[in-house]
């Protein structure tokens, strides 16, 4: 039952404040990731049945004769749970861990499962105003997580996180009040429809700018991205890597591709205004992130120049550039969640984000130095790690398309990205071992063990790299490939 | 006309509640903005939503809103960038004429599309046909309760 991945996490989060009364971490701790690992285990068993079949399973789960709630899952939403449930456990493990220090942990993991709740809801909801009401869900738990060290600067990036995000659903908000207005219906299948029997290029227009601002705003696509610097670093680091790792993919990236793709329809004017906007980014995210101290703000930078790359392939459009943006999107959240999580190990050790003070590192933490160094070749591209393949496929499908510049310009910041990640990576780890640091001790058990799975996947990945496009990302793409098409014959309830 | 009426009020107390300093003014602002939509929402037959309007945003949020700022004390004034307060005016013009002219040309070239409404009561509708926004209604109030939770708790002697 599909409706699983929306009632379990809900359920769990509103029992946490109770079951923090029974045990303050042993219960929180064990029951939140025995539910993730559920999750990612069912996302499995039941993307198998979904790509076995082909087709995507439509849902009515009745209450009594009163309640209806149709979900719809399909090889696009698939990928994303799984990412999701992926993610979310390795984070969760990383959790149990990293969090000690914060106190509260059953009032954390409520939030944190109400976060993934809001995600697995505007991954399946077939409704313009449920995708909303859902990115509500994981953006109120997200204000609260980046702000959960109540210091001064995480709460100030919280507000501005707030602010800046209740712009985005206020266009978002709009956009979908004039559809309503106009196709008389919320529904993607109706409003797909409707917008082919209007078939006016103004609405769509309209509508589609009012969207790349609220989604585009939730992305942290250049130039609206003065959020993400902020919140990101700011957060503890397993919310940082949920942040950059999946939240701004699910309530940006995924909502404004089914909606432009399955919905309105990729125009080649927003095809090329997603593809200006996506190099952009992809400039701007890197060429920001060089010349940066903190280490957690550069990997925040850095997200913003990779969703670059994503927006690219997707905007292209084409079947291939559709592949390597989703594919691209699928390694991001793993190996950056994984530096993140490596980024709050080591702030945990030593206490400070600051690259100069850091040093020689990996004598004393191996395994986040090792880890480190996997997720930094995987991002920057490095065969034979994930990264370089989803590149590749950009950058091929960028050519075909003969958008030459764009390829030029994706490859040259793939060469800036390797710069500022080998600089991290000799800046914190090797060299001359600081005095100060001379008696820190290496990463606790499972935020060890988080790391190194996430690093085994990056690794896995880029060597089974045609297992992992047959199985998971040729039925999302197949999805976004046929377009309006697949709404208006597949969603048709 | 009196629609126009209503409206510009409407907008005209928003933009009070945005500029005001005095944050007590600025919120009874807010108040009487929401009871003009309630009373445009009465006039336009939604009368559930001119019911939620009045309750809630009028009532319930406004005697939040005024007992919060009861309870704080302002310590000294804040000096607030005089750049909002000569930018503002300038993007709501903008807005305002980019908003006329972009909504009389979709509503004059186009036709809206008539589904079959949803028939039934008020509760019938809700329940029956928007029962998953029902549930992530459940889970927007869960996440603001946890995170005032989160934001107001004490933290213990042995945290960072």
């Amino acid at each position: 039952m599909v409706f699983t991945f929306i009632l379990v996490p809900l359920v769990l989060a509103s029992l946490m404040p109770l079951i923090g009364k029974i045990s303050k971490r042993f219960l929180p701790d064990a029951l939140t990731n025995i539910t993730l690992l559920f999750l990612l285990i069912y996302s499995i068993t039941i993307g198998r049945q979904i790509i076995s079949s082909g087709t995507g399973i439509r849902q009515f789960v009745w209450f009594g004769q009163q309640m209806n709630i149709t979900l719809a899952l399909d090889g696009f939403s698939l990928l994303m749970l799984f990412l999701i449930a992926l993610v979310s456990f390795a984070v969760g493990l990383y959790s149990i861990n990293y969090m000690e220090h914060y106190g509260s942990k059953a009032i954390y993991y409520a939030l944190f499962l109400l976060m993934i709740t809001g995600m697995n809801g505007l991954v399946l909801a077939t409704d313009l105003f449920s995708i909303y009401i859902f990115l509500e869900v994981a953006a109120v738990a997200s204000y609260a997580l980046v702000a959960y060290g109540l210091g001064q600067d995480e709460l100030e990036a919280s507000f501005k996180y707030l602010m800046l995000s209740a712009v985005a659903t206020a266009f978002i908000l709009i956009s979908i009040a004039i559809i309503f207005g106009f196709t008389d219906s919320l529904r993607l299948h109706d409003v797909a429809l409707g917008f082919q029997l209007l078939n006016s290029k103004y609405l769509v227009g309209f509508c589609t700018a009012l969207f790349i601002f609220g989604f585009g705003l939730k992305a942290a696509i250049v130039p609206f991205h003065a959020w993400l610097p902020d919140a990101h670093p700011s957060a503890p680091a397993p919310i940082s890597a949920m942040l950059s790792g999946v939240l701004i993919k699910v309530s940006g990236i995924y909502a404004m591709t089914r909606i432009f793709i399955n919905v309105f329809g990729l125009s080649s004017a927003v095809s090329s205004v997603l593809m200006y906007l996506g190099v952009i980014s992809i400039l701007v995210g890197a060429i920001i992130a060089f010349s940066q101290n903190d280490i957690k703000r550069m990997l925040a930078y850095s997200s913003i120049s990779q969703i670059g790359y994503i927006i690219l392939g997707i905007g292209l459009g084409t079947p291939l550039g559709i592949l390597g943006g989703l594919f691209h999107l699928f390694n991001h959240a793993i190996f950056k969640s994984l530096l993140f999580l490596n980024s709050g190990a080591i702030e945990q050790a030593t206490g400070t984000r600051a690259l100069d003070k850091m040093g020689g590192l990996a004598k004393r933490m191996p395994i986040t130095a090792a880890t480190s160094a996997v997720g930094s070749l995987s991002i920057a591209g490095v065969p034979p790690l994930n990264g370089f393949w989803s590149k590749l496929i950009i950058i091929i499908a960028l050519v075909q398309a003969k958008s030459y510049g764009f390829a030029v310009i994706a490859v040259l910041a793939s060469v800036i990205t390797l710069w500022y990640y080998l600089v991290i990576q000799r800046r914190a780890f090797f060299g001359k071992l600081n005095e100060t640091w001379k008696d820190i001790k290496e990463a606790p058990f499972w935020m060890s063990f988080s790391t190194i799975l996430l690093a085994l996947i990056c690794i896995a990945i880029g060597v089974l790299f045609p297992l992992i496009i047959k199985s998971w990302l040729a039925p999302a793409t197949n999805v976004l490939s046929a377009g309006v098409n697949y709404t208006i014959n597949l969603f048709r309830f | 006309m009196i629609q126009i009426l209503l409206l510009i009020a409407l907008v005209g107390f928003s933009i009070l509640a945005v500029l005001l300093r005095d944050l007590l003014k600025a919120a009874i602002s807010l108040a009487i903005a929401s009871i003009f939509l309630a009373i445009i929402f009465f006039r336009m037959n939604a009368s559930y939503a001119g019911v939620f309007e009045i309750s809630v945003v009028a009532g319930l949020i406004t005697v939040l809103f005024i007992s919060t700022i009861a309870l704080t004390k302002s310590d000294e004034d804040v000096r607030e960038s005089k750049v909002v307060s000569i930018l503002f005016p300038i993007f709501f013009i903008l807005f305002i004429i980019i908003d006329i002219i972009v909504m009389k040309t979709l509503i004059n070239r186009l036709t809206t599309i008539k589904y079959p409404s949803p028939t039934g009561s008020f509760g019938q509708v809700l329940w029956g046909q928007r029962t998953l926004d029902l549930v992530g209604q459940i889970g927007v109030i869960f996440a603001g309760v946890f995170a005032v939770i989160a934001l107001f708790r004490k933290r213990d002697k042995n945290d960072k």
